[in-house]
């Protein structure tokens, strides 16, 4: 396994040379995605390990990730369906439903930043790479957005929302959450560890999007002349698909969602070459 | 007997710069006045060694001579600046023993843990935990939060542990500091069986008179180079007097 890494080192190093996608180039990713198969047994345990010990023992860890986003519906659904009197139907469902998706999107891309710095004396002494330290961080808290996805499933049910949408489309706009959400994590977690106040940029990154995308409100509200714009995003238009599908009971067309799964992977795409292109350096970061 | 490790004119250079820059403000302010100075370190500087199989390797120098360069550029953590260095077989780095572990995790979930690391699936170390467990001495803390060990009982864990993989190249930073009396003879045996099974063994200490027990060649780093590379007696005897 150790030797197997060696030769993929070798091939990052030709790699790094140039950007291009040349025919040994798509070589290369695919050892690349070779190798992380070779090492899941690694991710799973370091996010199993992270997992426990964020809810050791004790019943108050998970309690809190649920009282987090139940709070900030509280807060947000307080301002926006009595002061601000907005009379989107299903609010509070929608509104959970957008919490939902952003903390999944906003713990991750934060938590995989220090994900590199916290598993530094793994780093610094096994010969592993530092996608394994993002990719185990990721892992965890896809659990935990699981758990999250199940209870408010469970709360649909009790409180009797039609619900009546297709199981495939909703599986497969959460797959392309995944790859978004992945995706930006594999661009944070190398500026992160090179550039120690990135993080505080991308706190302020976050505020920004939290308020672009259609969480408290429906895009609908958006100017009609900015709409074009505002639909490029494609977490923008997997929040919207996701509740259309949930709670709405529309099915998106297949040209909007065309274009939402290219975006995603182009995203996603662009997390990979960076962390890639990244990667040696960030050792000697550390 | 054959050439397990080849290693060509070695070198590491460290840039230490003048000012670290960690930030992306101290950068762009750093861009904005050109100035980028480094004061160049050589951690280690044109070393050329080969190495066979089937020997104990001890690697002896002061703190700072380059010990654990070498052994993190062998294990491949780190990349030579320049040279080359051609290793045969799958080496294990042990550069610091018990490097994954966790205090607030059992004992028992730290060698699931540590396991992984080293490249052993679940299953594997199922299997083999009552033998772990045995060799160390912790049976009966295995339910116990890696907190509540001792030092030497958690360097035991992680060498126990690490006697279970199959590497053909094993690579060691300072056993010798966390075993007691009993242990310690005990890993080195463990170390001699395994050199005559074929395997290469390279030890980092400083308890000279272990190595000079123990290893066949002793390799004598100074500043980043090698100062003597030969029989255990005279390479100590060279490094006392020196």
């Amino acid at each position: 396994m150790l030797l197997h890494h060696n030769i993929r080192l070798q091939v990052l190093q030709q790699y790094k040379k140039s950007m291009r996608l040349s025919w040994t180039q798509k070589c290369i990713i695919l050892t690349y995605m070779h190798g992380i198969r070779k090492h899941a047994n690694l991710i799973y345990e370091l996010a199993r390990a992270d997992f426990k010990l964020k809810y050791y023992g004790s019943f108050t860890g998970l309690l809190w990730s649920f009282l987090k986003p139940f709070f900030m519906l509280l807060i947000l659904y307080g301002v926006f369906f009595h002061i601000l009197k907005v009379d989107t139907p299903y609010y509070p469902w929608f509104l959970l439903l957008g919490i939902i998706v952003w903390n999944f999107f906003a713990d991750t891309t934060k938590e995989s930043m220090q994900s590199i710095s916290a598993k530094a004396h793994i780093l610094r002494n096994v010969n592993i790479s530092p996608i394994i330290a993002v990719l185990s961080t990721f892992l965890h808290l896809l659990w935990t957005f699981t758990i999250t996805l199940v209870v408010f499933g469970i709360l649909l049910g009790i409180f009797r929302v039609p619900f009546s949408g297709n199981i495939f489309l909703i599986l497969f706009l959460l797959l392309l959450l995944v790859l978004v959400t992945l995706g930006v994590s594999l661009l944070t977690a190398p500026l992160f560890t090179r550039f120690r106040d990135f993080g505080h940029l991308w706190d302020i990154l976050l505020q920004m999007f939290f308020w672009i995308l259609p969480i408290t409100y429906s895009h609908s509200l958006v100017p009609e002349s900015y709409r074009v714009w505002y639909l490029t995003n494609p977490l923008t238009r997997i929040i919207i698909y996701l509740r259309d599908t949930i709670l709405y009971h529309n099915t998106p067309d297949a040209s909007a969602l065309l274009y939402t799964a290219l975006s995603s992977f182009v995203l996603f795409a662009i997390g990979v070459l960076f962390f890639m292109r990244q990667q040696k350096a960030l050792i000697e970061h550390l | 007997m054959k050439k397990v490790i080849d290693a060509h004119a070695l070198t590491k250079l460290y840039k230490i710069p003048h000012e670290k820059r960690t930030t992306l403000f101290e950068t762009a302010v750093g861009y904005m006045r050109r100035q980028l100075s480094y004061e160049p370190f050589y951690a280690l500087h044109n070393i050329n060694f080969s190495i066979q199989s089937g020997e104990i390797i001890g690697l002896i120098g002061k703190n700072g001579s380059g010990k654990t360069t070498l052994l993190k550029i062998l294990g491949g953590v780190l990349h030579p600046t320049s040279g080359s260095c051609a290793i045969q077989g799958v080496v294990a780095p042990f550069l610091s023993l018990g490097v994954g572990f966790h205090h607030e995790l059992t004992a028992e979930e730290n060698l699931y843990l540590y396991g992984a690391i080293l490249g052993l699936s679940r299953k594997e170390i199922k299997e083999k935990m009552p033998e772990i467990l045995a060799f160390a001495e912790v049976e009966r803390f295995k339910d116990m939060k890696l907190k509540h060990f001792s030092a030497g009982m958690t360097g035991r864990l992680a060498f126990s542990l690490m006697t279970q993989t199959n590497p053909d190249i094993l690579l060691i930073d300072e056993i010798f500091a966390v075993g007691d009396k009993d242990f310690t003879p005990k890993s080195l045996s463990l170390l001699q069986k395994y050199r005559d099974e074929g395997k290469t063994v390279i030890v980092a200490s400083h308890s000279l008179d272990l190595i000079e027990q123990y290893a066949d060649r002793v390799l004598l780093l100074e500043n980043g180079t090698i100062k003597m590379f030969g029989t255990p007696k005279e390479v100590i005897a060279h490094y006392q007097s020196s």
